[in-house]
């Protein structure tokens, strides 16, 4: 427990650091006893989870501090076996079923009817509910999802369930409507600043506010990023410079240098070299939806402001269809080749002007 | 036979062309026959069979009874001849009108010896309904039958049908030969023979007008069969018996036999059947791989028929293509086949140059060939089945077939296998030995294949025997094979096959030639009442990819359907003859690049005018049906998208290439959509991809073509990454695991993580570190244990030691062409890894203690006692002091005797005891193999260090 982000996370709702309105609501929530689903989202380093744990906490006290990890075996249906990890206190069971993969409605119908028939023992002392937290939902099946709605409602009286993800598009309608929805936005600048001030004066140390600010744009308000990146910057260089480069992550840096190709030149066979970045990009576990919002950026701060709206459309476009498709370098690389159409006919349109 | 060719140039070619059958064919009777005469007939009428089949139009008719026949090898026929040609004088007088048109074509019939001239009315009567039997018996050749009455009788009956001016009455035919001699065959008969009624089944009069052709056709057919029954016969009769012995009824019967198939056939058989070739010579394959194969078979007649093999005269060498060519290259004027063929060998030649060698090669030990087996392969409808059956048979061998249709599951096989080759049919009259043709082997299980090969492999227990008691040892010799074996397959390359394609004599099918194929098909035609023209034919060829039975069976279709007419339009629009084949990805994708070769026009930009265009709607449709017939569409797109960036299509603009990938990504979503969905209907919109990136992206250059791997890679190494974060979290505690996910962990923490693990250490020994730095020490390995990283030692390939990181995480969030990351040194990992098995110790430690505080205790409390001490006491009591109570057998205390024996007179101690009380009283003491020791154990003898 030796990360910083990891020895300085709030343990409970009071000691959070930012959204504090929302601290207080949440436990205003758990104590006023009505204690509904709740629907956790907002984007990664957000503080989500950490959320969660402390409203846990704020429900069971120190008990669910006591974690295990269990590894659990499910015969589907098809006697095929899944093996799924799932990290459990007394209280609550926590569960990723997006690793099961295309067979997580089996996951969600097995194990959560599991957890959701048996009764606490000690009700009077104890709430009369588990909590089961389901994290990654956005990544779950439609079939998953559907399998959650009745269970929802059937094992309201025992279980309760705390759906986490990034975002709720991917998360079907009569799910969202069963859930109390719980935004946690990214902290701001100041916020991440102050955080990362505040762990350095824990550690004993000094980080100049210059610094302090230019990790928080470089982690794009992701605390756990920046976090991270401070200690980088700490284990790079000690004291602190103002002007102290600070670490990046490589996919990013790989990411900038594709934008970089993409928009020097424009021909089938840079597509073919930035065809092999991407697959690059792809095997290293980041997800299309992340390299084609990275791509956009990137791109959209090297082209002219005019093309700016078509490129976003044009990114929308491929998204979606990303997002219906299955085989997400035909539709990265789609996106790439018509970027790459419509730049080079604004920069040929814009020598035309020139010359005439 | 030299003579021979000297006097007429133009057979010397087919002398040299068909070298290699005639040595056959001569080595079947050599040295069998007892009957001098009858072998050199037998050569002639075979030779001469050769060159009608073949058709030369020069060597013909009339001039070939002016052929004085070279004294030196027909000293016995000449004088008959001269008879015979008398006789034939005698019978033109006779029946006046009659002459000899089909003269050359009856020579070959007369092989047939009947023993006796009513067996041969009877033959006769039952051969009448076919003319050209009639005609055939107007043989010069007749001669050498024994009774002149006969071919008097046959005389007569062929004249009364074949006429050299227009009949008197009835109606008639005109029959008019190469060399414009006109005859007029009599259509009715007045013994109501139906004379033509095999000739033109619906009754089209306009049939005959190239009679030679037909008649060459019927004759080969008939002939084919007695030929080949009669060489056959000859074969057994001669090892055996006298000519004159030989049984006439036993041909009468098969002749029989053939007959009722004949009729058979032409009321049901498909005409793939009915006009399936007989005979050798009939053949429409590829010559060389016909000839390969006979010779192959041939390379049995050892151990099966138990012949000497004839070792190969010097001049079929001097006949080898290329040197003929060389010699005498006027020749190739003349015969432009030949010409061709030698080009064919100068290609190819290593490779039939091996194929030589290997029928070349020396026989094993039990006088079988080197490769026991023969493996035909190719795609469809070459004629594999047929050549294997025809070849079988022509060698004299009764044929047993196994192909998919029969049980091939391992037993069954097996016990056919040794059916086949071991036994021997002893009923009936085919009492010949049997040759395996296990067809369609690529659809074999592997078991039935090894059971194939441990037949193949299967060794005598006496190997080195003289195999000249083959025949009589051939019951008790149960293992070895010793039959020939033709397997036939389409696909080489499946896996199944792989032992064995070593160990068989392969030979791959060449494409039918289109010109031979059409000609067989005009042949066909004509005789069922069809018209068709040689460009409709060609046209059905290149549609079929010559393939005969695509051709034959389409043709039928047409003719089922009414059609007399046949034109190109019919044949192009047709539906069938389309084979349904998979042609092989890479056709597909080389069909899609490519232009096809005769247009020459370029594909504008878009796609919506290329079906507009004449030629777009064809390629459409052509592409469209090679993609639905792939049927693999994930991989056909897959393929599609690794290579159309690589193609030479200009496309300044990249909207080639932007609709490209439009079509992709919705072939993308649509496959989604399927599957998930399941809904299959959706599928036909699938192959439209490949029409697409044709009239996008092909072009007139042949396309340089790879396997898409790319994905299959990119699937592979996201695995691998995927494991190595999916082990890194496995381990991990779990109040760290529940914030983490591999999402995280690959897009934020791992790069950060791994610099903070590389903090910049002095390199000394720890014990020397500043507090401060022991506290970045220990935070270090508080994070790495956190994290379930740790560093491991490992030999790189140089023979360096290198301490990496374990799970390989590094490897997961590189990526190539940045500038690495900063890496600690050796001593420093060494160090941090040392320090991190200490901590985990400690840590292992604390966490026994307190889940069983007592037992720890109980292991930290010392005892004051020295180890080596204890030990020593309860050595030297037992030694010494310590006596047992003695018991018996059954347990029960025996009273001590009187215990002094070890002591002996003078007082001494036992030397046990003294050893006791000196160990005793020392201090310091060794016992072998005892102590604890953290080192590795082994027992050690004496006689080991000796």
């Amino acid at each position: 427990m030796s990360l910083w982000v990891d020895k300085y996370r709030p343990a409970s709702l009071g000691k959070l650091d930012y959204h504090k309105e929302q601290a207080v609501q949440l436990k205003n929530l758990v104590q006023c006893g009505d204690f509904p689903h709740l629907l956790v989202y907002g984007p990664s380093g957000a503080g989500k989870k950490t959320r969660i744990m402390c409203l846990l906490k704020e429900l069971y006290g120190a008990g669910v501090d006591k974690l295990r990890i269990e590894h659990q075996t499910i015969v589907a249906p098809s006697k095929k076996k899944i093996e799924i990890n799932t990290i459990a206190s007394n209280y609550h069971l926590e569960v990723n079923p997006s690793d099961a993969g295309n067979q997580d409605r089996v996951v969600i119908q097995e194990l959560i009817k599991t957890v959701a028939q048996s009764q606490q023992i000690q009700s009077s002392t104890q709430r009369e509910f588990k909590v089961v937290l389901l994290t990654e939902v956005d990544r779950l099946t439609k079939d998953a999802q559907h399998a959650l709605r009745r269970t929802m409602e059937k094992y309201m009286g025992t279980c309760r369930l705390i759906l986490c993800c990034n975002s709720t598009s991917k998360v079907i309608g009569p799910i969202r409507s069963r859930c109390l929805g719980v935004r946690v936005p990214l902290p701001s600048t100041e916020e991440v600043c102050s955080v990362l001030s505040t762990v350095c004066k824990k550690e004993g140390l000094s980080l100049p506010s210059e610094l302090a600010r230019q990790i928080s744009e470089r982690s794009g308000r992701n605390l756990r990023k920046a976090l991270l990146m401070c200690e980088a910057c700490r284990v790079q260089q000690y004291p602190f410079s103002v002007d102290q480069a600070v670490p990046e992550t490589d996919w990013e840096v790989y990411l900038r240098e594709t934008a970089n190709a993409i928009v020097s030149q424009q021909s089938p066979a840079r597509l073919m070299e930035v065809r092999a970045r991407l697959y690059e990009l792809l095997t290293h576990c980041i997800p299309p939806e992340i390299i084609m919002k990275g791509l956009v950026a990137e791109l959209l701060s090297n082209c002219d402001g005019q093309l700016k709206t078509e490129v976003t459309h044009i990114a929308a476009y491929y998204e979606h269809r990303l997002q219906l498709g299955n085989k997400a370098i035909y539709h990265l690389e789609a996106f790439t080749a018509k970027f790459m159409a419509i730049y080079k006919k604004f920069m040929e349109d814009g020598l035309d002007g020139l010359m005439f | 036979m030299d003579e021979y060719d000297e006097m007429y140039g133009i057979e010397d070619e087919y002398d040299q062309q068909f070298a290699d059958e005639l040595e056959v064919l001569a080595e079947m009777d050599n040295g069998e026959l007892t009957d001098m005469l009858f072998r050199k007939c037998n050569l002639i009428a075979l030779f001469y069979y050769f060159i009608l089949t073949f058709g030369v139009r020069s060597f013909c008719n009339c001039a070939l009874y002016q052929v004085s026949l070279p004294c030196t090898l027909f000293t016995a026929p000449k004088a008959k001849r001269q008879k015979q040609d008398a006789s034939v004088v005698k019978r033109l007088f006779d029946s006046q009108q009659t002459d000899e048109v089909t003269a050359p074509t009856t020579r070959t019939d007369d092989i047939t010896p009947p023993s006796s001239p009513e067996q041969y009315e009877s033959t006769h009567s039952s051969a009448s309904s076919r003319p050209t039997r009639a005609v055939l018996d107007v043989s010069g050749f007749a001669a050498f039958s024994q009774t002149p009455q006969r071919t008097a009788a046959a005389a007569v009956t062929a004249s009364q049908c074949v006429l050299k001016r227009p009949p008197l009455d009835g109606e008639y035919i005109t029959v008019t030969d190469s060399s414009g001699n006109r005859v007029y065959l009599r259509q009715k008969e007045n013994t109501g023979r139906k004379v033509i009624s095999s000739l033109h089944l619906d009754g089209s009069l306009g049939l005959l007008s190239e009679p030679f052709a037909v008649l060459r056709v019927q004759v080969a057919e008939r002939v084919s069969p007695r030929l080949f029954l009669m060489s056959i016969v000859i074969v057994h009769s001669g090892v055996t018996e006298q000519f004159g012995e030989f049984g006439g009824p036993e041909v009468e019967e098969e002749e029989e036999d053939n007959e009722d198939e004949d009729e058979e056939g032409r009321r049901s058989r498909l005409w793939v059947d009915r006009f399936s070739p007989h005979h050798y010579t009939e053949l429409l394959s590829d010559d060389f791989t016909n000839r390969c194969l006979l010779k192959w078979l041939k390379l049995w007649d050892t151990v099966v028929f138990g012949r000497e093999r004839k070792v190969r005269p010097p001049q079929v060498d001097r006949q080898a293509p290329a040197q003929a060519q060389a010699k005498n290259p006027y020749q190739n004027k003349f015969k432009p086949n030949q010409a061709a063929e030698n080009t064919n060998f100068k290609t190819f030649k290593t490779k039939s140059q091996i194929t030589e060698e290997i029928l070349e090669a020396e026989l094993d030990n039990h006088k079988r060939p080197k490769f026991k087996v023969a493996m035909l392969s190719g795609p469809p409808g070459l004629g594999k089945t047929t050549l294997a059956h025809v070849i079988a048979k022509h060698a004299g061998y009764n044929v047993v077939e196994i192909n998919a249709s029969d049980d091939r599951s391992a037993e069954v096989f097996q016990r056919r296998i040794d059916t086949a080759t071991q036994m021997k049919s002893v009923l009936g009259t085919n009492q010949r030995p049997n040759c395996l043709i296990i067809d369609e082997i690529d659809g074999a299980p592997t078991a039935a294949i090894n059971i194939l090969l441990a037949t193949l492999n299967r060794k005598d227990g006496h190997g080195g025997e003289e195999g000249g008691e083959t025949t009589k040892k051939k019951k008790k010799k149960d293992g070895v094979l010793l039959r020939p074996i033709i397997c036939i397959c389409n696909d080489l390359y499946v896996p199944a096959l792989r032992p064995l394609r070593l160990q068989a004599f392969l030979l791959a099918f060449p494409q039918t030639q289109p010109t031979r194929l059409t000609q067989r098909l005009s042949e066909i035609s004509r005789v069922q009442g069809m018209k068709a023209d040689t460009g409709t034919l060609m046209a059905l060829c290149e549609k079929t990819d010559n393939d005969i039975r695509s051709c034959i069976n389409t043709l039928q279709f047409l003719h089922g359907r009414g059609q007399r007419m046949v034109d190109t339009r019919t044949v192009q629009s047709v539906a069938v003859g389309q084979k349904d084949q998979n042609k092989g990805l890479f056709h597909l994708w080389q069909e899609t690049f490519q232009l096809p070769r005769v247009k020459r026009k370029r594909v504008g930009p878009g796609f919506d005018e290329g079906p507009g265009e004449g030629g777009g709607a064809q390629r459409f449709q052509h592409i469209l049906f090679l993609a639905q017939s792939s049927g693999e569409y994930d991989k056909v797109s897959q393929g599609l998208y690794d290579n159309y960036l690589s193609m030479r299509v200009r496309d300044p603009n990249m909207h080639l290439v932007c609709e490209g990938l439009q079509w992709l990504s919705f072939s993308d979503q649509l496959n989604q959509t399927i599957m998930h969905g399941q809904n299959f209907s959706l599928m036909r919109y699938l192959p439209f991809l490949s029409v697409t990136f044709h009239f996008l992206f092909a072009h007139a250059h042949v396309p340089r073509l790879s396997y898409p791997h790319s994905q299959h890679d990119a699937s592979t190494r996201l695995q691998t990454n995927r494991n190595a974060l999916s082990t890194m979290m496995a381990d991990i505690p779990p109040a760290v695991r529940s914030r983490i996910s591999e999402l995280s962990l690959s897009a934020d923490i791992l790069t950060l993580l791994l610099d903070i693990l590389c903090p910049k250490l002095r390199p000394v020994n720890p014990q020397l570190f500043s507090t401060r730095e022991k506290e970045q020490m220990r935070e270090l390995i508080d994070t790495m244990l956190a994290y379930n990283l740790s560093y491991r030692q490992d030999r790189t390939p140089e023979g360096q030691y290198t301490y990496i990181l374990e799970p390989r995480v590094d490897e997961a969030v590189k990526f190539p062409g940045l500038p690495p990351r900063r890496q600690l040194t050796y001593q420093a990992k060494q160090t941090i890894s040392r320090e991190m098995e200490q901590e985990k110790m400690r840590r292992a430690e604390h966490l026994m203690m307190l889940r069983n505080p007592a037992a720890v205790r109980l292991i930290c409390d010392p005892k004051p006692k020295k180890n080596h001490q204890q030990r020593l006491e309860t050595i030297v009591r037992q030694t010494t002091v310590e006596i047992r109570p003695e018991v018996d057998f059954f347990g029960r205390a025996v009273a001590p005797k009187p215990q002094k024996v070890l002591t002996s007179e003078t007082g001494e101690k036992s030397v046990e005891q003294s050893m006791g009380t000196a160990v005793g009283n020392s201090h310091v003491w060794f016992r072998f193999n005892e102590g604890v020791s953290n080192a590795v154990r082994r027992n050690v003898y004496i006689r080991e260090l000796l």
